[in-house]
């Protein structure tokens, strides 16, 4: 077996940074939910322009996850001091394997809830197409899949809390 | 009482009062005036007494004008290029003004009709401009053919012109063309994405067979019509025209600026044209007999006084009384000062049955702390609530408008709290600022603690909280339950609960563990037994099963308020994450200028995203945990009959 790649697989610091990375593909559930919200926005704007803001701010409601993602990936750098002047931390294998697998609930969470919650807010904005003063039952609608989000990224954030390094 | 206590009108007046009673009704606006078409249908001795009085024809008439003068104003706006403005408001207006620039109805309603005449001119130029315009695009591929339009072939020749598809193949039909019409000539004038445009120029003894080949690859003939000239002379010709149009349309929409001086007074006619409507279409709602008329109406107790003076003053017959015990009534919530703006949060959910509780008073501090904990920023909180404060003293907004932003002031204020509380300050920006651009090591402390060093603190504080949110909605129910007399119900579905649940609490917490034991034991038996009591036979035992494992759900209602957590984390983390950015230029002017962009967007859009998130978050705790406990919805808007115009607000001189 190639020992420069077991050498890397199982390097902590590589492990950690591939967490952050993990967490940071939340970021394609939002892109996709965002996507998909912005599609319908963009069909009812088409026969009301007034309806912009509204659409737009339910088109923002799956956005959420990307930046949970962001945060996790920010919080797990910093821990392992590669923002900063301090530099990368040594870290053993066992504490790199336990910041990736920390980072795996919001990574994977927010994929599919992004993409849930942009479907969610594409109906909500088919919603205000036709009654616009219902807006806020439609955010609550798109909120409930966010919990999930919430969830993800509360469990990431507690298990990174808790890693002592 | 947060739903306001409600009194039952009857009158009966004479009918020669009637629209003088109407019109005062509507000035005091606080009547809600009941259809009599159920009474009518259901009553028969009723029917036989009175009829319905209608007017139509009237409604009708007012509602065309008030259409013809809102295209009017539209047009003038869209002309004028005037903003519609953020927070709509009325214009307070006094009565005597009103009167006086509505004096000459007739020289308004004439400007009207000019301002009409214009805009019909206007759409009929449009669609000038687009019949020409067609015909300029149709000419132009063959802008290369000198041959004139009207020329269609000579003595012995005919000239084919029109287009095959992009698709086809112009060599194969040259091809076919060369050996079914040898002498038959092909010219090419290009090709756009959908067409290659053709023309065929063949004796007239061939031209059965080229058409025939022609067709065969889907030709389609160009028709010259009655165009006289070459193309490039129709072309200059239609620009020509197309310029004329164009001119004409400059000078209509000219015109049409030109009203933009009318352009209050047609609010104010506007304005008055709904009321007239109203007064019009609010007769429908009443009967009337020859000489007599009577109506049916709710109105706020508070109100009632003032009410008694006008019908008094009329010299009419009524009566009020309260509603009888299960009578729905429209429903108007009336809160203090302090809780009302959050009415808009109920609003937005739906109303209360009129029998029911009102749940604003019960919610609106909580939603402004979980609204506070969710953004924790102080700063942030600090430009939510002068930003509000703002909008309040300058735009005065009203009704439901005004609501909304007030309650968004007292939660920036809960904001400024909570971000104190935990040393918020757009993130950590002092501590990086010192650290970047002066070499210093400064924090404010936060003046309880931070979460990001101890978020289990802030997490099981959140879940206390949402513990708290959750009992008092649960009490709210007993509370119903024991005010319609249904006490069985508050004990079996409430007090048996906050048994269980504060047993389990302090089983689990270690403190008092056998008493909590023993609590919990009661409330789980107690559940087990009575949760199916309406159910029969074998239910009975499947409903108390049913009933105790609706334990998971407090389980989960409770977990919910770890987005407290969550999301107060998420400002915090993503505040120091701009901070960061900006510091990573280093210090000096550079340093700065980027430091400077990357705080501007980077803290409008943290706080634009979080203040949206914190408002959704919180009315879903609101609306799915603490409703879901024992809010009834369904009820009637109390909608008073009153002036409820668009761009002015009358305002008269109390005169008594």
């Amino acid at each position: 077996m190639n020992t420069d790649a077991v050498n890397l697989l199982f390097n902590g610091g590589f492990l950690a940074i591939l967490g952050a990375a993990v967490a940071a593909l939340a970021g394609i559930g939002s892109a996709m939910g965002v996507g998909i919200a912005g599609q319908s926005a963009s069909g009812i704007v088409a026969e009301d322009p007034k309806k912009f803001g509204q659409a737009l701010l339910l088109q923002a409601l799956p956005g959420t996850q990307g930046i949970y993602g962001l945060l996790i990936a920010f919080i797990i750098l910093q821990k392992i001091g590669l923002l900063g002047g301090a530099g990368l931390m040594d870290l053993s294998t066992i504490q790199g394997a336990s910041l990736l697998a920390a980072a795996l609930p919001v990574g994977l969470v927010g994929i599919w809830s992004g993409i849930a919650q942009g479907k969610t807010a594409a109906s909500a904005i088919m919603l205000i197409s036709k009654r616009p003063e219902e807006i806020a039952k439609g955010m609550v609608y798109t909120a409930m899949v966010e919990t999930y989000a919430v969830l993800g990224l509360l469990i990431s954030f507690l298990m990174i809390n808790g890693i002592k390094l | 009482m947060s739903i306001a206590r409600m009194k039952k009108l009857s009158v009966v007046g004479h009918a020669s009062i009637r629209r003088e009673l109407m019109l005062k009704l509507m000035e005091l606006g606080v009547v809600d005036i009941v259809s009599q078409t159920d009474k009518l249908a259901a009553d028969s001795q009723w029917k036989d007494l009175v009829k319905p009085v209608s007017r139509e024809s009237d409604v009708v008439r007012f509602e065309n004008w008030i259409s013809k003068v809102s295209q009017v104003l539209d047009a003038i706006a869209k002309y004028c290029d005037l903003k519609a403005p953020l927070i709509k408001t009325r214009k307070p207006v006094s009565a005597a003004r009103f009167e006086e620039v509505l004096r000459d109805r007739s020289d308004v309603e004439q400007k009207i009709l000019n301002a009409l005449a214009q805009l019909g001119n206007l759409s009929k130029l449009h669609a000038a401009q687009n019949k020409v315009e067609a015909v300029r695009l149709s000419i132009i591929p063959w802008k290369e053919l000198d041959i004139p339009f009207e020329i269609h072939g000579t003595h012995s020749t005919d000239l084919i012109i029109g287009a095959i598809p992009a698709l086809a193949s112009r060599q194969e039909l040259e091809a076919q063309l060369a050996a079914k019409a040898e002498r038959a000539m092909m010219l090419s004038f290009g090709q756009d994405p959908e067409q290659q445009y053709l023309a065929v120029i063949t004796l007239k003894e061939d031209g059965a067979a080229v058409n025939d080949v022609l067709k065969s690859f889907g030709f389609n003939r160009f028709h010259q019509g009655d165009m006289e000239g070459t193309a490039e002379e129709n072309i200059r010709k239609c620009e020509e025209q197309l310029a004329q149009i164009e001119e004409k349309k400059n000078g209509t929409i000219e015109a049409i600026r030109g009203f933009r001086e009318y352009q209050e007074q047609f609010q104010f006619f506007h304005d008055d044209l709904v009321l007239h409507r109203n007064l019009a279409s609010i007769k429908s709602r009443l009967v009337a007999t020859r000489e007599t008329f009577y109506m049916e109406g709710w109105l706020p107790r508070a109100a009632a006084v003032k009410v008694e003076e006008v019908l008094l003053e009329k010299e009419c017959y009524f009566e009020m009384r309260d509603p009888e015990k299960d009578e729905t009534h429209p429903v108007l919530l009336a809160n203090k000062p302090l809780s009302s703006p959050f009415e808009a949060i109920t609003k937005l959910y739906a109303l209360p049955d009129s029998r029911a509780i009102d749940a604003t008073p019960f919610f609106a501090l909580s939603y402004a702390i979980f609204f506070g904990m969710m953004l924790s920023d102080a700063a942030y909180g600090l430009i939510l609530t002068i930003a509000t404060f703002v909008i309040l003293k300058k735009m005065k907004p009203e009704g439901m408008t005004e609501k909304m932003i007030k309650m968004f002031f007292f939660c920036g204020i809960s904001t400024i709290f909570w971000g104190a509380m935990f040393g918020g300050y757009f993130g950590d920006l002092v501590t990086v600022v010192a650290k970047t651009f002066f070499q210093a090591d400064v924090a404010i402390k936060p003046l309880w603690f931070n979460p990001m060093e101890d978020p289990m603190k802030l997490l099981m504080f959140s879940l206390l909280l949402g513990g708290i949110h959750l009992f008092i909605g649960m009490g709210l129910n007993a509370y119903m339950a024991i005010r319609d007399g249904r006490l069985l119900d508050a004990l079996c579905d409430t007090g048996l609960w906050y048994i269980l649940l504060i047993g389990l609490v302090l089983l689990l917490a270690g403190v008092a563990a056998p008493i909590g034991q023993w609590m919990s034991i009661i409330g789980a038996v107690g559940i087990l037994l009575t949760g199916g009591r309406y159910n029969k036979g074998l239910g009975k035992l499947v409903g108390g099963l049913g009933s105790l494992y609706g334990i998971t759900g407090y389980l989960s209602d409770v977990l919910s308020y770890s987005r407290l957590l969550a999301l107060g984390l998420a400002t915090g983390v993503i505040a120091s994450v701009v901070n960061t950015l900006g510091s990573l230029a280093g210090g000096g002017i550079t340093g700065l200028i980027l430091f400077i962009i990357a705080f501007c967007i980077g803290h409008t859009y943290n706080m634009s995203i979080n203040a949206l998130g914190s408002f959704v978050h919180s009315c879903r705790l609101q609306y799915v945990e603490f409703f879901g406990k024992f809010y009834q919805s369904g009820g009637e808007t109390f909608d008073p009959f009153n002036e409820n115009t668009k761009y002015i607000q009358i305002i008269r001189e109390e005169n008594k």
